[in-house]
């Protein structure tokens, strides 16, 4: 266990019951890692849950053998500036030799990369960083605070077009300039880094695992990584055209301080049409996917590959918003939570492939996630409801966009609602225009993305007057229970707020919020290490192939 | 003769002209611009940001400048970005000075612009799918034209027979396919290791893969072409066309066959064979020879399909990828050699012509 690891990821108290069960010989060693992990527990937390040594603790991800190569189905898109990128493809091409400060695994844990380990002081305001030593950039310079300062002074500059990352540096930034606040980046020595918050500030390290976060040498900070090549990880791009494919190599030229086994990896772009990666699968082209949609899930398996899947905090919420009569009276978005059963959302809209969810947009995976008492579905109660408030004759119209499981969701809670006896109109808008109004549409439905941290969803979403409020929730008590959760680093004492919090979203029936979506990956049986990552993360060095 | 091609020459031009401005005039309309702006910029741009940024990639002023700076024969635009304080213009890269940069830079200068989906110049991409789709469209040639000059000269010499009716059926069968529709049975039939013909051979142990041949054509690209990852692609292509020719040689052979020159041969004792062979197959051959030629930029169009069912990143697919991805200058590049290969090939064509048939004459 690295003293890195944020507190909150150590214990869990489902984890500490699965240990017992465990102990018990009821769950099986794997069985239980599964579940624990899935609760947001690091491996090595949970390893030592069991009684097993931390050095064991490393051993869920095996070590593959030396050499091989490997093809990866993936779209390859022009890269830009990391800070900029826009997909997640991007990052995962240049995280061969771009490497990130800290990455997130796939069962929630945050291990320490570029960084050797990170310590916040008490209202986690001030974050210590310790650079790992020995690392060396490709081009011959020693890695050190220097360049990690530099980066960061590269994200919080709010005034590049497109840099997503000054958003996630919260406070680091100053409002009135754009850019990075006067004495908030401190280099202490050569191999340590201090970062001053005005306030509390929790999501830092989620921020800086995230893709766009892609550490740069200090003199090439803004560049496109695929112009200079310059980076710490362990391959370098050989090849690289759009829309087609792009093959990294082993680069022979460069002591990687880590280890790396494969000699040769090539991301294959076979468009965008799964029957078209079925194909390719079928002909040998590649040997893992990206990502394996809808019923292609059960197709792949058919073939003999091996699935790999993992629940992630993605979700769609079909929303009210509260600035569009009847949706400010709360009985009728109380009506609407009453009339939608999340199964039924969860069947028909995404093929049963993930969990329900519970109109709160907390997932079980987030480390200060509580259980609340079990929805109950009643249509013959929503619907007196519906008549109490006045507002029976009134026809729903629910928008959604024109793709396939935001559109069948939507589709689902409209039925639902029908049955229920509510007059409803569904509206379906394509992609190029649906965003135009996405925040103020009176009901729609909208697709939100795996977030670490439950705060960080709620921070974004649901706040009195943020730009992605659509729910037009204007809640104080919320607020105000929310800036206490944002000032606590440890997530066993914020979850006690945020079981507040989830209870006031839920009573306050702010959205329909049905299932979390369940992502799945599929790979020939020999590869290794290949599982599937709830942000889509492939980072080569990891990979291998079984002799 | 050389004052026919030059007219040829001169109608190619005009013909590349006007395509290449319907082309301009329809993916420059504003609606298709602002999806551009959404797709370069943020899918979540407001109309205020969709119409600066319009303005200030250079796809803002009247759509006949723009047409004239893209062919090269208006300067370039330039505009001064206030946000980054750079120069930025169509003939030279961001923050560079304008000043050392050409005035204009357009298809007569020989700069077919930037492709935005792939993120280079055109005119880097362009050629070597071009070359990858040469190298499918020899192939598909290479069997379509012997087989359907085949089988049409066996149709047609003895009308009405029993071969005849069964080859024309064959023909008529094989091109009222499309090649999305017989692509994607061979596919199910012969690559799939679940369906079609792939899992019994492989378990009776006559084929060594999972499946006779591969649903994608990709390897060829890179490990050669072979009979496993060039057979269905090619074959795809090679089947529609191949029943249009068959059915057009048959027609030529049959009237040839009725011609008097081949009753008098037959009169004097001449044998069946050697009326066929020496007498009626070049006389029969002359209609064929023009929709062979035909051909060509009807593939062009068909490889479109093909390249990409089977994932073969040629002419075809990138065509597909520009008009998917509103990506203008590409589309236009592949207009202009679409033009040209059809006049091409046409002018080619008459000239043939010329050669075949001497009571033809140009000019």
């Amino acid at each position: 266990m690295t003293p890195s690891t944020p507190k909150g990821l150590e214990r869990h108290p489902a984890a500490e019951m699965y240990a017992r069960e465990y102990k018990a010989g009821q769950l099986s060693r794997r069985e239980f890692m599964t579940r624990a992990t899935a609760l947001g527990i690091s491996a090595a937390a949970a390893y030592s849950l069991i009684g097993l040594s931390p050095a064991q603790a490393e051993a869920h991800m095996q070590t593959p053998p030396m050499g091989g190569s490997l093809r990866i189905q993936m779209e390859v898109r022009a890269l830009k500036d990391p800070r900029t990128y826009d997909w997640s493809q991007m990052a995962n091409v240049t995280r061969g030799f771009l490497e990130y400060l800290v990455e997130s695994r796939a069962d929630g844990s945050f291990h320490g990369v570029l960084l050797e380990g990170w310590e916040a002081n008490e209202d986690a305001s001030v974050y210590t960083l310790r650079v790992r030593p020995g690392v060396k950039w490709n081009n011959g310079d020693d890695f050190t605070a220097a360049d990690v300062a530099a980066n960061f002074m590269g994200w919080c500059d709010s005034t590049v077009e497109g840099n997503s990352m000054a958003a996630r540096m919260g406070g680091l930034v100053d409002p009135d300039t754009g850019v990075a606040r006067e004495g908030a980046i401190e280099i202490v020595d050569d191999m340590t880094v201090r970062l001053n918050f005005p306030a509390s500030d929790i999501t830092l390290i989620a921020g800086v695992a995230d893709y766009p976060a892609a550490v740069q040498h200090r003199d090439l900070i803004g560049t496109n990584p695929l112009d200079h090549g310059v980076g710490t990880g362990a391959y370098r791009v050989t090849d690289y055209e759009v829309g087609v494919q792009a093959r990294l190599e082993r680069n022979p030229d460069h002591e990687y301080w880590g280890n790396a086994y494969l000699d040769e990896v090539s991301f294959i772009d076979l468009g965008q049409d799964p029957a078209a990666w079925f194909a390719g699968a079928e002909a040998d082209e590649f040997d893992m996917t990206y990502e394996t949609v809808g019923e292609f899930v059960d197709l792949f398996s058919a073939i003999g590959w091996t699935q790999s899947e993992v629940v992630t905090a993605a979700t769609v919420v079909i929303r009210p918003n509260q600035n569009n009569a009847p949706y400010d009276n709360p009985m009728v978005r109380k009506a609407i939570q009453l009339a939608v059963d999340t199964q039924v959302c969860l069947d028909l809209g995404i093929n049963g492939q993930g969990i329900t969810a519970e109109h709160h947009h907390v997932c079980p995976i987030h480390p200060e996630y509580a259980e609340l008492p079990p929805l109950t579905v009643d249509k013959d109660a929503a619907y007196a409801m519906l008549q109490e408030s006045g507002h029976a004759d009134h026809v729903f119209e629910i928008v959604s966009i024109d793709d396939d499981y935001r559109r069948n969701t939507t589709d689902a809670v409209a039925a639902q609602l029908r049955d229920a006896g509510f007059n409803v109109e569904r509206t379906v808008i394509p992609g190029s225009t649906f965003w135009n109004d996405w925040t103020t549409y009176p009901f729609s439905s909208t697709n939100w993305n795996h977030r670490e941290l439950g705060v960080i969803i709620l921070n974004l979403a649901y706040r009195t007057g943020v730009a992605w409020n659509e729910f037009a929730y204007s809640n104080p008590e919320f607020d105000a229970l929310l800036d206490q959760a944002n000032g606590i680093l440890d997530a066993d004492a914020r979850r006690v707020v945020m079981a507040d919090l989830e209870r006031i979203l839920q009573e306050d029936a702010v959205t329909l919020q049905p299932y979390w979506r369940s992502l799945f990956r599929h790979h020939k049986p020999e590869v290794i290490n290949a599982d599937m990552h709830p942000k889509f993360e492939v980072n080569i060095h990891y990979l291998g192939i079984a002799a | 003769m050389g004052l026919f091609i030059l007219r040829r020459v001169g109608v190619m031009i005009l013909t590349a002209l006007c395509l290449t401005f319907v082309v301009f005039f329809l993916t420059n309309l504003y609606p298709n611009l602002e999806k551009l702006a959404k797709t370069q910029g943020n899918a979540r741009m407001t109309d205020a940001e969709v119409a600066s940024w319009i303005d200030r990639n250079g796809y803002g002023g009247p759509m006949i400048v723009r047409y004239g700076e893209w062919l090269g024969v208006v300067p370039g635009w330039t505009r001064f970005d206030e946000q980054t304080e750079q120069w930025r213009g169509r003939c030279f890269e961001r923050g560079e000075n304008p000043e050392d940069a050409p005035r204009f830079c357009g298809i007569l200068q020989g700069d077919l612009g930037f492709s935005t989906v792939s993120d280079d110049e055109v005119s880097n991409i362009i050629g070597g799918r071009l070359a990858l789709t040469g190298v499918l469209m020899f192939w598909a040639f290479a069997v379509m034209v012997p087989a359907a000059l085949l089988v049409g000269v066996l149709a047609g010499m003895r009308e009405g027979s029993r071969m005849d009716r069964s080859l024309s059926t064959f023909a008529i069968a094989s091109t009222a396919t499309p090649e999305y529709v017989s692509g994607v049975i061979f596919i199910v039939l012969l690559a799939s290791s679940t369906a079609g013909l792939s899992p019994w051979l492989s378990e009776m142990g006559w084929i060594e893969g999972r499946t006779l041949f591969l649903g994608s054509a990709r390897s060829a690209m890179e490990d050669g072409i072979n009979i496993w990852n060039f057979t269905l692609p090619v074959l795809t292509i090679a089947l529609y066309g191949m029943g249009y020719i068959a059915r057009m040689t048959r027609a030529s052979m049959a009237e040839v066959m009725t011609a008097q020159y081949i009753r008098t041969a037959r009169l004097k004792g001449v044998s069946f064979r050697n009326i066929v062979l020496k007498h009626a197959l070049r006389n029969a051959l002359i209609a064929p020879f023009t929709v062979i030629m035909l051909q060509f930029p009807w593939l062009l169009t068909g490889v479109v399909i093909v390249e990409t069912l089977f994932n073969y990143n040629g002419f075809g697919w990138t065509l597909v990828q520009a008009a998917s991805n509103n990506d203008i200058e590409l589309l236009l590049a592949c207009s202009i050699v679409a033009v040209f290969v059809v006049l091409v090939t046409q002018l080619i064509s008459d000239i043939g012509y010329v050669f075949l048939n001497p009571r033809i004459r140009i000019s």
